[in-house]
């Protein structure tokens, strides 16, 4: 047999495996944030084998981080930003052509829009009354209008929009890119989610499920906090100043340091006296990304801070874009409160119109600051949610679920702006023309990245699995 | 694919394995590289070969002398040269002609490739251009004579050099191998380390000082036997191995996925795996239960009711229950118990054959449905209609009658108080109507002359009535199955129920050698017969299986390394005949597990020290031979149990349900409240588990998903965690435990800090180590954490939080945490 293995000794002569120690820390015990340093080593010392190692990236990156503005519960394509005019003129008349097979309750007659749509900036793309700041910057945006999923419930359908399947616990997208990237600061972790809801999947929407636990999402809060209380659990010791923490953590050293020399070297061990400094240091570095003092008047009028209605979305927009310049891979911002936000089974007019105000300006904000900071180039804004809206009318002005068609947008991130691709049907019921289904998109997403989603897997319970499973065709011509 | 190099003795053996020879000497990543490549070429290349090429070159025809179906026929090539050069796309034709780039050389002439697809082609040809023969990819891939498959061998015990040395039979397997990899075994573990090795293994606890002291005292033969037969005998051994068991029966007490309800009933599937446990119930009985149990023959209404409790392992899987596919939801319920079966009790993936034949392992789409039709004749659910609800069993007993009485007289109580308010209601418009003569005074009219105020009197009574009612009585009740019509299932054409194929008789995989084919009676689902052909002690995997999951629990690898995979994906034993042996043992043995538990923790192997000299280390790194003991972290469970024991907080109390939720209510609504809490003192194996939302202590400490099995927990280590032990409430809390006890057990600065490393550690704190708590001490008393100027410390001026912060150090070290 080969022998893959080299050897070396520590400081004090113990004998190490490095290879072990190494494979180990990127497979079991993978201490702190600092992947990319990890990968340089297993590359230094030839053992391309390391679950990052065969991955350099075979397309080049565009982006370097996604910001994902998840809409909890599922806008309406039609109302927002894919307009139906035949929609309009048939209102109140049968749909045309068959329902799905499967629906979640039970539609009536095509319902029109309540809301205007009208054309904005060079691209002329059209968007409803519903956002009339996001409309001012119509030209970074790109309209994927043909997206489609399976899944007609919220648990399922939102499981599928972050780890690519309804059926099984997988990792979220945002692991993946922790595990296929790695994070650019080693302070901290690579993937954060900002006031996740806990139904509908709840934290397996970011969880790294098999992959290494140090790709699991960090989540600041939940959606039954606001964002100003929203915190990392853990974070701040109740009762010992930093200062007496900090002497504590030298006795815990030394402890740990004695127990090394009975037991051998160990690359567990070791892992862990590091996991307790870095823990140190994030106890530092998570408040102060969170600590909005230092931003400018102008900036936070930007957001929305200096308004009620927007301040919570517009912190956590905020929030994502200081964790944005800190290196951080996926930052998930969720929309949710406590219905299911963008759930607009009846009451359509009164709820949507509710929850576009209370994010229209903050998402304008983002992207005009990210302009601003020379940071929309190399960061990917994704917009969406599980799944979109009947054109068929539910209770009153009401529509369901419908995963068959649905509009989700990019900007940033070397995506054309100004630039819609994919068509539903007359109705905006079915994706018709160049469909993309979820897989696809997250194929896309990776692309963006650098990552090519056929290889980006990871050995787990005697198979390869992919975010893609089998699936996923890069959607090219989105891309500048 | 292709990015890593083979090295040429791999080049050589593919080329084996592509005729069919055993890779027995490729390593591991070898074998993954290999396989990885076959895949692709099976997923990929070989469909598009034949779709668009061997039409015209192959077997039938072969247009230009050109046939395409096979790796020598395209470097043979046709009339024009060779198709392919390995290693070089850009020199082959078959690449110039799916290109387009040459007008002359066109191909394929039934329509172009798409880019992708030229793009896959190039890859092939550049890793290698690897082409399994149709019958060696059978052989290899789906290798019926795959090792586990065979029956149970019973192995001769290995001679070894040093016959000294081994304490048991196993210690002969181990050191045989050892010999032959030319490693010396570690020493043996000082005692105390021995001691809380086994303690914890077996318990899932720390050994008191008492327990220690008594143990170091006793130098009589048979002192470590006896430690073991008291551990066996303590109740909290089937709360440590019971746990072990839920992790493989993928246990929680919520459903999970999108509708995450209460399984407000699971508990009592918990509490019949550990009492199981703790009686020692013969596993192959144990397997039975679990499956069929609602089919076994009963003495007294209390084994009936274990028998239907131990089904909930059928049920407790996690369901898509707002899936509004009725069709898919009843199928996908099924896929997951065949799939649980598969994996817990055989280590196979029999889910990958539902929608096609198993790409690696012998395992037929339609060995698949005949098991579905097992299922499929099981009702697991009342209704499928969204929110689905699960069936459960009724648990019929002296206090069950009881609490049934107690309900129907407050429901007939409440519905008399209905009565009562209508008749004095009907009497008092009687009064009201008695000049009336004219006046209709039936019942049914003087009730429609109520006044607003006697209505709503007797719509509130009303609606106790309706409370009562919709609250049901509340009876012992357990998750479980039973008969349903009995049915065979037809193949569902790439897993999809809505394309079927042809009927399958209900049946099991007859890759399985041993055991004949169960015999399915007409009128039964056939779940007796499958856990009857399981436990047969000629099934080759059962006990191997279960033998392997012992060992991975006692050392924290198993033999065999992947414990829920045994199929061709799987690793290989390490030590083949040992896990034989072992094997065979359990079954001669009435399928006792302690008596499984006495053979291992009374090995020598079971007892060397993990520190080993740098040689053994060198040649064998990850341990595989066993040479040395395995250092490692203590589980979740254990680490938190292990806190609230030495900070004097556990409580002892066994059974019954934590859970506040109602059965069937919702963890999470919209809101994202948390309403389940954690802040018990009792063992963790009680505290709920609730899939998507799993106890964030647990979760850190890689609690592994609920929602499968895992019988190979892993243990990471990530700063998150250090976070946890350095600010959470139960370490700040089990610290302040800690140092209360410490000073009312011990006296003195000196006598205090000798008594935490008992408690904590198992041992007395060295010179160097007292003098460093001191003086850490004195920092802390200060308050601030500013060093006391003085240095030395009056012991009246150490306030308790001091103790505290001291005691949080020690519990957040790896002592503590790790196993030596």
């Amino acid at each position: 047999m080969r022998k893959r293995v080299q050897y070396g000794a520590d400081a004090k002569g113990r004998a190490v495996n490095e290879y072990t120690s190494r494979r180990r820390m990127l497979q079991r015990t993978a201490v702190g944030f600092g992947s990319l340093a990890l990968h340089g080593l297993l590359s230094r010392d030839g053992q391309a084998r390391g679950p990052l190692a065969a991955r350099s990236s075979l397309v080049p990156a565009r982006a370097k981080r996604i910001i994902f503005l998840l809409m909890s519960g599922g806008p309406s394509q039609v109302d927002t930003f894919d307009r139906k005019p035949l929609l309009d003129r048939d209102h109140g008349k049968p749909l045309p052509f068959a329902k799905p097979r499967v629906q979640f309750n039970a539609t009536k007659n095509l319902l029109r829009s309540p809301w205007r749509f009208r054309q904005h900036g060079e691209s002329g793309l059209w968007v409803s009354e519903l956002f009339p700041r996001l409309a001012t910057r119509v030209d970074d945006l790109c309209m994927v209008h043909s997206c489609y999923g399976t899944n007609p419930a919220h648990g399922g359908a939102m499981m599928k929009l972050h780890t690519g399947t309804d059926r099984f616990i997988r990792p979220s997208i945002g692991s993946w890119l922790s595990y296929g990237l790695g994070t650019e600061n080693e302070n901290l972790p690579a993937f954060v989610t900002i006031c996740p809801t806990l139904a509908f999947g709840g934290v397996n929407n970011w969880s790294s499920s098999f992959l290494p636990a140090v790709h699991n999402g960090t989540a600041i809060g939940d959606a039954s906090v606001p964002s100003a209380r929203a915190r990392v659990k853990y974070i701040k010791n109740s009762r010992w100043s930093l200062a007496t923490q900090r002497l504590q953590l030298e006795r815990l050293k030394r402890l740990n340091e004695a127990y090394l020399d009975r037991t051998g070297s160990e690359a567990a061990l070791e892992a862990r006296i590091n996991s307790f400094e870095l823990a140190f240091r994030m106890q530092s570095s998570i408040p102060e990304i969170e600590d909005l003092s230092g931003e400018t008047a102008a900036t936070m009028k930007l957001y929305g801070m200096d308004n009620k209605v927007t301040e919570n979305f517009g912190r956590m927009c905020l929030m994502a874009r200081r964790f944005a310049e800190e290196g951080v891979r996926f930052i998930q911002v969720t929309h949710n409160d406590d219905k299911v936000q963008w759930d607009q089974h009846a009451n359509l007019k009164r709820d949507h119109e509710k929850n576009a105000r209370e994010v229209d300006l903050p998402i304008a904000g983002l992207l005009t600051d990210l302009k601003q900071r020379g940071m929309l180039e190399d960061t990917l804004i994704w917009w969406g949610s599980e799944f979109g809206r009947t054109p068929t009318a539910e209770t009153g002005d009401g529509r369901d679920h419908n995963p068959e068609g649905f509009t989700m947008w990019l900007a940033g991130g070397g995506v054309k702006g100004g630039f819609r691709y994919g068509e539903t049907d007359d109705y905006g019921y079915y994706a018709a023309v160049d469909k993309v289904h979820i897989h696809d998109f997250h194929a896309t997403l990776l692309h963006a990245l650098g990552l090519d989603h056929e290889q980006l897997t990871y050995r787990h319970a005697g198979r390869d699995f992919r975010l893609t499973d089998v699936e996923g065709n890069v959607v090219h011509d989105v891309f500048a | 694919m292709g990015c890593r190099m083979l090295r040429p003795a791999a080049v050589v053996l593919m080329f084996g394995i592509l005729v069919g020879v055993q890779p027995r000497m490729l390593d591991a990543a070898d074998r993954r590289e290999i396989a990885s490549r076959i895949r692709f070429f099976e997923s990929q290349i070989r469909p598009l070969l034949l779709a668009k090429c061997v039409g015209c070159h192959g077997s039938k025809k072969q247009a230009g002398g050109l046939r395409l179906d096979s790796r020598t026929n395209l470097i043979k090539g046709g009339e024009s040269g060779p198709a392919i050069v390995v290693g070089r796309p850009d020199a082959s034709r078959l690449m110039a002609a799916v290109r387009e780039s040459d007008p002359e050389l066109r191909m394929p002439r039934n329509g172009k490739l798409t880019a992708r697809q030229v793009e896959q082609l190039g890859r092939w040809i550049k890793s290698g251009a690897v082409f399994p023969v149709q019958a060696g990819r059978d052989r290899i891939l789906r290798d019926p004579n795959h090792w586990s498959f065979h029956s149970l061998r019973s192995p001769k015990l290995p001679g070894v050099k040093n016959r000294n040395w081994p304490r048991t039979p196993i210690d002969r397997f181990i050191l045989a191998r050892l010999d032959a990899e030319g490693i010396a075994p570690a020493a043996d573990v000082d005692r105390r380390a021995w001691l809380r090795r086994v303690t914890f293994d077996l318990v899932g606890l720390p050994p008191s000082p008492e327990q220690l002291a008594a143990f170091l005292g006793d130098r009589t033969p048979g002192a470590r036997s006896r430690v073991v037969e008291r551990l066996l005998a303590s109740p909290r051994y089937g709360e440590r191995w019971g746990r072990h068991w839920l992790d493989v029966a993928r246990y929680a007490d919520s459903n999970g996925f999108d509708e995450n309800v209460a399984h407000g009933r699971a508990w009592r599937y918990r509490d019949y795996v550990v009492e199981s446990f703790n009686s020692d119930k013969p596993f192959d009985r144990f397997v039975t239960e679990q499956l069929a149990g609602d089919l076994m023959a009963w003495k007294g209404q209390r084994q009936r009711n274990e028998h239907l409790t131990a089904t909930g392992f059928l049920s407790i899987g996690p369901k898509v229950l707002a899936e509004t596919d009725q069709a898919k939801m009843r199928m996908d319920i099924i896929d997951e118990q065949i799939d649980t079966v598969g994996r817990a009790l055989m280590g196979l993936t029999l889910g990958c054959a539902r929608c096609h034949d198993h790409k690696f392992d012998p395992i037929a789409t339609s060995e698949y449905y005949a098991l579905a039709g097992i299922f499929k004749s099981t009702l697991t659910m009342r209704k499928y209609t969204k929110v689905a609800e699960w069936h459960e069993h009724l648990l019929p007993s002296p206090e069950a009658t009881a609490m049934k009485q107690v309900y129907d007289q407050k429901v007939a109580a409440a519905k008399r108080d209905v009565e009562q308010a209508r008749a004095s209601a009907r009497e008092a418009v009687r009064k009201r109507l008695d000049q009336d003569r004219s006046a209709d005074k039936s019942d049914k009219e003087l009730e429609k002359r109520f006044s607003p105020e006697e209505m709503a009197r007797i719509k509130k009574l009303a609606n106790v009535v309706a409370a009562l009612k919709k609250a049901g009585p509340n009876l012992p009740a357990a998750m479980g199955v039973t008969e349903d019509k009995i049915t065979d299932v037809k193949v569902h054409l790439r897993g999809d129920p809505q394309t079927l194929g042809d009927v399958v008789r209900r049946g099991v995989p007859a890759v399985l050698r041993g055991p004949p084919a169960p015999r399915i009676a007409e009128k039964t689902s056939g779940r007796l017969a499958l856990a009857r052909w399981l436990t047969d002690p000629r099934h080759p995997l059962t006990a191997r299986v279960m033998a392997n999951r012992v060992w991975r629990w006692h050392f924290g690898r198993g033999l065999v390394v992947s414990t829920d995979n045994f199929g061709l994906l799987g690793e290989r034993p390490t030590h083949p005949g040992l896990l034989d042996w072992l094997s065979v043992r359990l079954i001669r043995d009435g399928w006792s597990i302690k008596r499984l538990h006495r053979l291992i923790v009374l090995s020598r192997t079971y007892g060397l020290s993990s520190h080993a000299n740098a040689a053994a280390v060198q040649q064998d790194p990850d341990n595989r031979w066993l040479g040395r003991g395995r250092v490692r972290r203590i589980e979740a469970e254990a680490i938190r149990d292990a806190l609230l024991a030495v900070g004097g907080q556990l409580d002892g109390t066994m059974t019954g349900s934590l859970l506040k939720l109602k059965n069937r209510a919702y963890f999470f609504d919209h809101t994202s409240k948390d309403l389940t809490t954690y802040d018990s003192h009792r063992r963790s194996i009680y505290l709920p588990v609730v899939r998507n939302h799993v106890y964030d202590m647990f979760q850190l400490l890689d609690f592994p998903d609920p929602a499968v099995t895992t019988g190979d927990r892993t243990s990471t280590v990530v700063a998150s965690q250090a976070l946890m032990m350095l600010n959470s409430k139960l370490v700040m809390a089990a610290a302040d435990g800690l140092a209360r006890r410490l000073q009312s057990e011990a006296d003195g600065i000196d006598g205090r800090i000798s008594r935490m490393y008992l408690v904590v550690y198992g041992r007395p704190p060295t010179a160097g180590e007292r003098q460093a708590d001191r003086r850490l001490l004195a920092e802390l008393a200060d308050g601030n954490g500013t060093p006391s100027k003085g240095g030395s410390v009056n012991e009246a001026e150490l306030p308790l939080a001091a103790w505290a912060g001291l005691c949080h150090v020690v519990l957040a070290s790896n002592e503590f945490m790790y196993l030596r």
